[in-house]
């Protein structure tokens, strides 16, 4: 306990740290309207955000990520809470990720940079108010300063069917939104959960490997793309490392071979490995054998002997002998990504289902360019498929996998913990993430309260395993945020939150007046509210979202604003007329002031009992807490 | 004291005449005539011996072999009765070492000093402390392959014999650096010239030379190579070897410990040479496209060594990147020549605008290529139908980011063209651009869109100079009117590809049609430093499935044919002698132990549940295989023992074992 507590305070600290950055910086930004309708297909492309730093991503990530979970979680629910809590709670609800993300864009162009601390936030998803309905929609967040840092609101399908929405920055790797999706899902965090993509036209698959870049990924999608990303456990991620011998040792003779290797003893797994991964060079499993080969354009398969090597795949020409010198380079793996093929028996008259499918990721549709191969058993395919990913990703799959078993393990060591606390499975997986994740500090400020919430916190948890009453008590999101865990796993939000999801986009007013600079102190948990249902229209009427946003492509350059309006917002209203970029706060402060301040008062309060707030927070903390109270005051007020 | 007479001159103890022969095994050598006794020390013996020889001289190095017995008294406190020596012993005290003449993995010959009385193992760690390689138990010493003389005595160019034989090594201490190498190189000119041949690549060989020297052709011949080894538990005395004689030293077991880069560049060095040769003279085979990047490699890496920048990678911080740009800019402004302010190149995006002329090759069109007004900016290039048009719409608009670029190039026929594959949602679309002089600008844009990167990088100004001159080389090497274009022999300071590619290469391609593969691949490669480059040489040839199979010819216990067994790093291997398939491999890490029946030249080695394996070696003594196996054990437990000092003792335990038949 007493380590998760000390991460937790750390988290908070640096929140609390982030915050008054926040504040200080002249929170300039804009908010962008959310999109209002979930366009198309899985992901919107939402906004770039100009200068902001890893830490703000992070925290708008953790953010979206609590937002989800709060729409998962009953609004009802919620608003109790939030009301025993403070009272600002209420209106926070309408709080939604826009808002965050305004705030922290505000931070971004301050160009503070810190790593940290959004991973820490997800404790406050209890607190906060339910996501926006509509994982679809597109948060976009405006301010667009020189350097945009495009994000994507990405929709992620579970494997009970739910699906979630995250923020993902163009920065973050697979590795990274897996965290995100552990602590969202309190998943156990083992190393076969990955994220996988899905391209239905093709019927392909494949799982992203760790180190991508996630956006990038993205990029390569087309704006109609039905391809989707999913969540899930695949045991063929790391299967090389769990069973080196299958993969190694497997060539000849495979029925003897079948049977010592599954007497493998782990010793000898990890000599295969260091042997295998940790020389001069990796070495690739040696892998041949015929396969079949989909001619370019037709549904005819051609039988041909392949080889594995690490430098590309090659065949035995006819004729010729398997010798090295006889080879003919059939693809190299520089330019391509490996699929697997889905009922290609079905759609191109595959001898069998197990095949593989190597193309150039930007490649969407049908085409010459992508190569089909097909294998005689799953097996075989598993080989090459895995073949194929250790000679074009070498060692990084292994500095993957570890860095997969370092989380694995923390994440069973804390949940070992945490079975005491009923409350705690949430916590354990993030508490270590943050803890990592934080950089330099702006730390101090918060700690000292932040730990004593949390110690109380958990007090309760014990004490009582209800996760409700500990809820209940406790104002500290960290607190609620693990019984709601649970729920995070839940369908997707009813449509009338979908609603809702626009206001998110109300959030970036509520910024833009929080760096006008209500003197109101909010509490750090305030700020994270519950997501408020506004009126789609509301989202035209804010400030033209980022180029960015519009359009994903791969350069990231930002399309111009009247792209946007035609996509996302076609049904709205048009947008009003952008404000200058570099201060696009003035036009959201000018519409949302007044809801806003009627329903500040009761934050500041709040804040006040908070034993937690620190006074390092100061004003500029409490001049971002009102802004963000302001914009929920608004939000509720469209709503009602 | 021996030698105690009477009166009469008879001696009156029981001592007798021992004749030494002073000089290496030489029937004519002085002797010298000692009268000993059995009890007489072998320190007193050599005492008298110095005496009577009566000539100043450090005698330091002396000793005593017993040519009948071939072997070293060394032990100075044993007597002549302990080492069992009569009168009719042929001893000679002659030096421990003596120069041999080394032929180094980068085929260079160089003359030292090497012990000949203590075991290869250590003679050969001492040579290796000479040149400053570390981690002697991956190189052993091969006997020379006997010259056919048989041939008409072509006078072979005298080569240069570097000569490091008076070179004197303190003992103990690691060879402080000075002046950037060991400091026993630094004593001359000579020595440090030897020092360069040590720790940089050598050019590429003469393609003629290549062509000529002997490569395998099948396995079998694979394997005379193996029956050369020397044993590392005897000395060089021992194993016949005379002063003068050529060795060989070679990289023996191919597990390469904690290759370091900065801390090794002669290991490192003849490593690399040692891979090269090996990939030249088909010592082990490669596929075509992996010939190209091996080429390319070694073009990049002699360029680097020819030009001397053996020191920093080329744009490996990215830190100093802006500031290349500044410095670049700011020269360029100084040289008054910049076309805008300074403050403006820095922010502004560099582009490059043109006429170029488009070729997109279609199903079923006969168009050619067509005049176009381009402009290439960030990483995107759009073509217009002119000029004017410039500012509205592009016929089209490709983002080069992921594209495959190709140089299609004819120096001499003139034609500049760049070929692009730039991949779309629908497929890859297809492109040519036919540049005249801008190609270097335009290629060098191209490359870096295609990583990514815009022209704004600091390195567009180094790829456009390395393009440039490779297209100088291809105008020198091959392009060259009336100078044999294509003729193996072209000119010294040009790119001649046969020179970097094995021979059967050579046949196979012209040396037009490899030069512009080798670029293609080189563009991968061109940002390496020399240290970069080598090690991604050597990690490319560890990469290739046959790499590290030593083979040795075999006959399994109860098989009736001759077979081969590879043995590798980690495993041995069965292998069909004539059509060299795998029949099955055996790994190290199953095996239970191995033994030798010297007698019959038997290895039989047990596995894992119990799985039982036995042959007599054909092509190569059994003490080879045996010192293979053990070899490549005793290198496994080197993890283990990581920064310890090499256990000698674990060696020789697990390789010799022989001496006590």
């Amino acid at each position: 306990m007493g380590e998760s507590s000390e991460d937790i305070d750390q988290m908070f600290s640096t929140l609390l740290g982030e915050m008054d950055l926040l504040t200080q910086s002249l929170g300039v930004d804009t908010l962008p309207p959310p999109d209002p309708n979930p366009p198309r297909a899985e992901f919107n492309y939402s906004v770039g955000f100009k200068d902001l730093n890893e830490s703000l991503n992070a925290l708008e990530d953790q953010d979206l990520d609590a937002l989800m979970a709060d729409l998962v979680a009953d609004i009802s629910e919620a608003e109790q809470r939030t009301i025993q809590a403070q009272k600002e709670s209420l209106q926070n609800q309408h709080h939604s990720a826009s808002l965050q993300a305004s705030i922290f864009s505000g931070a971004a162009s301050l160009g503070y940079g810190t790593n940290v601390a959004a991973t820490g936030i997800s404790q406050y998803e209890d607190d906060l108010p339910p996501p926006p309905a509509d994982p679809v929609l597109d948060l976009p967040l405006p301010p667009p300063p020189p350097e945009p840092l495009s994000q994507l609101v990405v929709k992620v399908h579970m494997n009970d069917n739910s699906t979630k929405s995250l923020m993902v920055d163009e920065r973050q790797l697979a590795r990274d939104v897996l965290d995100n999706l552990f602590e969202k899902t309190h998943c156990d965090c083992n190393v076969d959960w990955c994220l996988y993509e899905i391209y239905p036209e093709l019927q392909i698959e494949r799982f992203f490997e760790d180190h991508e870049n996630v956006v990038e990924v993205l990029s390569d999608w087309t704006r109609d793309t039905e391809n989707k990303i999913l969540f899930l456990e695949k045991e063929e991620k790391y299967a090389v490392f769990k069973n080196p011998q299958n993969f190694y040792l497997d060539n000849r003779g495979k029925k003897e071979s079948k049977e010592t290797n599954e007497k493998m003893n782990a010793k000898n797994k990890e000599s295969l490995l260091e042997e295998s991964f940790c020389g001069t060079s990796i070495i690739v499993p040696e892998l041949e054998g015929a396969l079949y080969l989909k001619e370019d354009g037709k549904k005819s398969w051609k039988r041909r002997y392949f080889l594995l090597r690490a430098s590309g795949i090659y065949y035995v020409p006819k004729g010729k002998t398997k010798t090295s010198r006889d080879l003919a380079c059939f693809i190299q793996f520089e330019n391509v990504n490996i699929y697997y093929g889905t009922q290609h028996k079905m759609k191109y008259k595959a001898p069998t289902d197990y095949c593989f499918v190597l193309k150039h990721p930007q490649i969407q549709k049908e085409s010459q360019y992508i190569k089909y191969l097909c294998c005689d058993d799953t097996r075989t395919l598993n080989q090459w498929v895995m073949g194929i990913r250790i000679a074009k990703y070498g060692k990084t799959l292994y500095d993957n996998y570890q860095r997969a078993v370092a989380k694995a393990g923390l994440a069973s060591r804390w949940t070992n913990l945490g079975t005491v606390n009923a409350a705690a499975p949430a916590q354990p997986s993030t508490g270590p993430k943050t803890g990592t994740t934080q950089p330099n500090g702006q730390i101090p400020q918060a700690t000292h309260s932040v730990s004593a919430v949390l110690q109380e916190a958990q007090r309760h948890a014990e004490t009582s395993k209800d996760k409700k009453p500990a809820l209940g008590n406790h104002h500290d999101p960290a607190v609620p945020r693990a019984p709601h865990a649970p729920k995070s796993s839940l369908p997707p939000p009813p449509p009338v939150r979908r609603s809702s999801d626009t206001s998110g986009s109300p959030a970036t007013p509520l910024k833009a007046k929080g760096t006008g600079g209500g003197g109101l102190p909010a509490p750090p948990d305030d700020f994270l509210p519950p997501p408020p249902p506004p009126p789609p229209l509301d989202d035209p009427e804010l400030p033209p979202p980022p180029p960015d946003f519009m359009e994903p492509p791969p350069d990231f350059v930002p399309p111009p604003p009247p792209s946007y309006a035609g996509i996302a917002g076609s049904e709205l209203p048009p947008p009003p007329p952008p404000p200058p970029a570099p201060a696009p706060a003035p036009v959201p402060d000018s519409a949302r002031p007044p809801p806003a301040v009627a329903k500040r008062p009761p934050v500041p309060p709040k804040r006040q009992e908070n034993p937690g707030h620190p006074g390092g927070a100061g004003g500029g903390e409490q001049d971002f807490m009102s802004d963000l109270m302001k914009a929920l005051q608004k939000k509720r007020g469209n709503v009602s | 004291m021996a030698g105690m007479k009477t009166a009469s001159g008879d001696y009156i103890d029981s001592s007798w005449e021992l004749r030494v022969f002073v000089g290496e095994e030489d029937p004519e050598a002085e002797s010298v005539t000692l009268r000993v006794t059995g009890e007489s020390h072998i320190g007193g013996v050599l005492l008298k011996i110095v005496e009577q020889i009566n000539r100043k001289q450090d005698w330091s190095d002396h000793a005593i072999w017993w040519e009948q017995k071939r072997q070293w008294l060394l032990q100075t406190h044993w007597t002549l009765d302990k080492y069992g020596i009569l009168a009719d012993a042929r001893l000679f005290f002659g030096p421990q070492h003596r120069p041999v003449i080394l032929r180094l993995p980068n085929r260079r010959a160089l003359r030292l000093r090497a012990s000949f009385s203590q075991p290869l193992f250590q003679a050969v760690a001492a040579i290796c402390r000479l040149l400053s390689i570390r981690h002697p138990e991956e190189l052993s010493l091969l006997r020379a392959p006997e010259k056919k003389e048989k041939k008409k005595k072509e006078k072979e160019p005298e080569e240069e014999l570097y000569d490091l034989s008076k070179v004197v090594l303190a003992g103990g201490v690691a060879p402080a650096l000075f002046r950037g190498m060991p400091a026993h190189f630094s004593d001359s000119a000579q020595t440090e010239a030897c020092y360069h041949m040590l720790s940089r690549p050598q050019p590429p060989p003469d393609p003629l030379l290549l062509q000529r020297l002997p490569r395998p052709s099948s396995l079998s011949d694979k394997t005379q190579l193996h029956s050369r080894w020397l044993d590392s538990s005897r000395c060089l005395m021992q194993q016949g070897i005379k002063a003068g004689d050529a060795l060989w030293l070679r990289f023996k077991y191919y597990s390469f410990f904690d290759l370091d880069p900065k801390t090794d560049p002669v290991r490192l060095t003849q490593l690399y040479e040692q891979a090269r040769w090996d990939l030249l003279l088909e010592e082990i085979d490669c596929t075509e496209e992996e010939m190209m990047v091996f080429a390319a490699l070694q073009y990049h890496i002699n360029k680097l060594s020819q030009s001397g920048e053996v020191g920093e990678p080329a744009g490996t911080d990215p830190g100093l990147d802006d500031l290349d740009v500044a410095l670049s800019n700011l020269e360029v402004k100084l040289e008054g020549s910049a076309p805008t302010d300074v403050l403006d190149s820095l922010t502004t995006i560099p582009e490059l605008k043109d006429h170029l002329r488009i070729f997109r090759p279609r199903k079923l069109t006969l168009k050619g290529y067509r005049q176009h007004w381009v402009v290439f900016k960030e990483t995107t290039l759009s073509y217009y139908k002119s000029q004017d048009e410039a500012p509205g719409d592009p016929i089209q608009q490709l983002n080069l980011k992921g594209c495959e670029v190709v140089p299609d190039v004819n120096v001499s026929g003139q034609k500049f063209c760049i070929k692009l594959l730039v991949p779309s949602p629908e497929g890859m679309s297809e492109i040519y651009l036919r540049c005249q002089d801008q190609y270097a600008r335009w290629m060098a844009g191209c490359r870096l869109a295609s990583k990514g990167r815009t022209m704004a990088d600091s390195s567009y100004t180094s790829e456009v100079q390395a393009i440039l001159a490779f297209l100088s080389l291809q105008r020198t090497g091959s392009g060259g009117p009336g100078n044999h274009p294509h003729g193996p022999d072209a000119s010294a300071e040009g790119l001649n590809p046969y020179g970097l590619v094995a021979p059967r290469f050579q046949r196979k391609f012209k040396a037009k049609q490899l030069t512009p593969r080798i670029l293609e691949a080189h563009q991968n490669v061109a940002q390496l430093s020399l240290a970069e480059a080598q090690l991604r040489f050597i990690q490319a040839w560890q990469s290739l499935p046959d790499f590290g199979i030593s083979y040795v010819m075999v006959r399994f216990k109860g098989s009736r044919k001759d077979e081969i067994l590879g043995i590798a790093n980690n495993r041995l291997i069965r292998i069909d002698l004539a059509v060299g398939d795998v029949v099955k491999t055996w790994r190290f890490s199953n095996m239970r132990q191995w033994n030798v029946n010297w007698d019959i030249r038997q290895v039989a080695i047990e596995f894992d549940e119990h799985i039982n394996v036995a042959f007599s070696c054909v092509s190569a003594s059994c003490r080879i295989v045996h010192e293979y196996i053990g070899g490549y054990i005793f290198l496994s437990t080197r993890e283990r023992a990581r920064g310890e000092e090499l256990d000698e003792d674990l060696f020789l335990q697990l390789t010799g074992g022989h001496e006590a038949f």
